[in-house]
């Protein structure tokens, strides 16, 4: 069991291994996009409420999903790095950080777009969900500043580990106590915030096809971002001069 | 070598008291951001407005917010001229744990930095025309509340302590993580305005606090460990 771990930490490995699966990721992911977005964007039947504007919301609640997993994957990146000081973990945590810092702005500026034609505003200070996720997006950025801020990469990828810990556990606060600030700040909202529940059977699955797509776009990306990672780290070892040779 | 070990209660009680003996003898620390706490709530009314039935109406989150920012300026000193000269490797290897070292630290910084932001705080409430029943609310509060910021704050400190370009890096990583402490004190002052009771208010601070002072010293102290090689 400890080999097999053992293993899964070295870079090398995980080159080899994600170089056979990254095509079939790809293409799955390639599938279920297409697919995913032609049927959201063009064939979705309008809501009887909301008009033509749920189509928004397919991307937007997946892309929305796929956010919320970045900081729990980096608080288990960061603990699996401070504990077996594995280096693979660190790879990954780095680009995860920007990467996810990019999807809390996508799923920002989608639910804008959709609140400005379905709320008539851009920004709505009293939904708990769109103020949790500024400040995700915020302590994202946060763990991308700290790192370009260190030179020394082990230390770096140290600090970088801590702050995800302690960002992942004050994220879950921050979402508690903006819901609880709401409820008790403003009397109650008059947007709908579960609107989204009206939609019919089709606009779940166009939905469950758009959430594997975006999570498998998330997968294929962190694999790239993370054997570019590993090429330019570990340049001086043999196995990647090897790489860069022959190709 | 005879040389009794100290126990963890006087390394404490070193610890605080030497922080305490520098700030004293270096008042700029003390008195800075009490300063800073003034000026940035006297911007307020010239910014937005001198009426003072508008300025009572967010008088709290003035406070607040001034309070906040007084307080992340101050974190700076809490660890970089121990690091600069050197005595803060010596905290790092001494045989004591370095949890109650860094929280006798943080204790120390409170009440030369923090502490003093709080007692000056009603008058400044009674410039920008804060409702009067708010003050013991507010004072209470700020007594509660700014504890947990340099608590929390410390983190981002100590992970930045080596750094060159630090000023905004710490307060990118402290003002969001900042947000709770500030719903929680605004609310009460807010709420209570309105005629709620106080005590639950002060209950969920209170439960903040207790949790800070157990958790944030430790990540603060592996910070520590990470940043000084």
């Amino acid at each position: 069991m400890w080999l097999w771990f053992a293993k899964l930490g070295s870079p090398k490995w995980f080159y080899d291994v994600s170089d056979r699966w990254l095509p079939w990721l790809a293409g799955a992911m390639a599938l279920f996009m297409i697919v995913g977005v032609i049927w959201a964007l063009l064939f979705l039947p309008p809501d009887y409420q909301q008009g033509l504007t749920t189509r928004i919301l397919v991307i937007h609640v997946a892309v929305a999903g796929t956010s919320l997993a970045f900081f729990p994957l980096m608080a288990v990146a960061g603990t699996i790095t401070l504990v077996w000081k594995m280096k693979l973990a660190d790879m990954v945590a780095k680009n995860a950080a920007a990467l996810g810092a990019w999807f809390s702005f996508v799923t920002l500026a989608t639910g804008s777009i959709w609140g400005s034609v379905m709320w008539g505003t851009w920004w709505e200070w009293t939904d708990a969900r769109l103020v949790s996720m500024l400040f995700q997006f915020f302590l994202l950025l946060s763990v991308v500043a700290l790192r370009s801020a260190i030179e020394d990469t082990d230390k770096a990828a140290k600090a970088c580990a801590l702050l995800s810990i302690v960002g992942c556990i004050n994220v879950v606060i921050i979402k508690y106590s903006v819901e609880w600030w709401n409820v008790l700040h403003q009397p109650a909202s008059p947007l709908s915030m579960s609107s989204d529940n009206a939609n019919g059977p089709e606009f779940w699955m166009a939905t469950g096809v758009m959430i594997i797509a975006v999570y498998l776009f998330f997968i294929v990306s962190l694999i790239l971002t993370t054997r570019n990672e590993i090429l330019q780290r570990e340049k001086r070892s043999q196995w990647v001069q090897d790489i860069v040779r022959a190709a | 070598m005879n040389l009794k070990q100290a126990s963890i209660f006087q390394a404490f009680v070193v610890t605080l008291k030497r922080d305490l003996l520098i700030a004293y003898k270096r008042k700029n620390d003390i008195v800075n951001p009490f300063m800073f706490f003034l000026i940035t709530s006297s911007l307020f009314p010239i910014g937005i407005s001198p009426d003072p039935s508008r300025l009572g109406e967010i008088a709290a989150g003035v406070l607040w917010i001034s309070a906040l920012l007084a307080s992340l300026l101050a974190m700076d000193n809490l660890y970089r001229a121990d690091f600069e000269d050197g005595s803060l490797e010596q905290l790092l290897v001494s045989p004591h744990p370095l949890y109650f070292l860094v929280l006798a630290k943080n204790i120390g910084h409170w009440l030369v930095s923090g502490l003093p932001v709080v007692l000056i705080s009603p008058l400044i409430a009674y410039m920008i025309n804060l409702p009067q029943e708010s003050y013991s609310v507010l004072f209470f509060t700020l007594l509660i509340g700014t504890p947990i910021l340099s608590l929390v704050g410390s983190i981002g400190v100590a992970l930045t302590v080596g750094l060159g370009s630090r000023g905004l890096i710490l307060a990118m990583i402290s003002l969001p993580m900042s947000v709770p402490v500030l719903i929680a004190g605004t609310l009460a002052i807010q709420e209570t305005a309105n005629g709620a009771p106080l005590a639950g208010y002060l209950a969920i601070m209170g439960a903040m606090l207790l949790g800070s002072i157990t958790l944030a010293p430790l990540a603060s102290a592996l910070a520590l460990r990470i940043s000084v090689n």
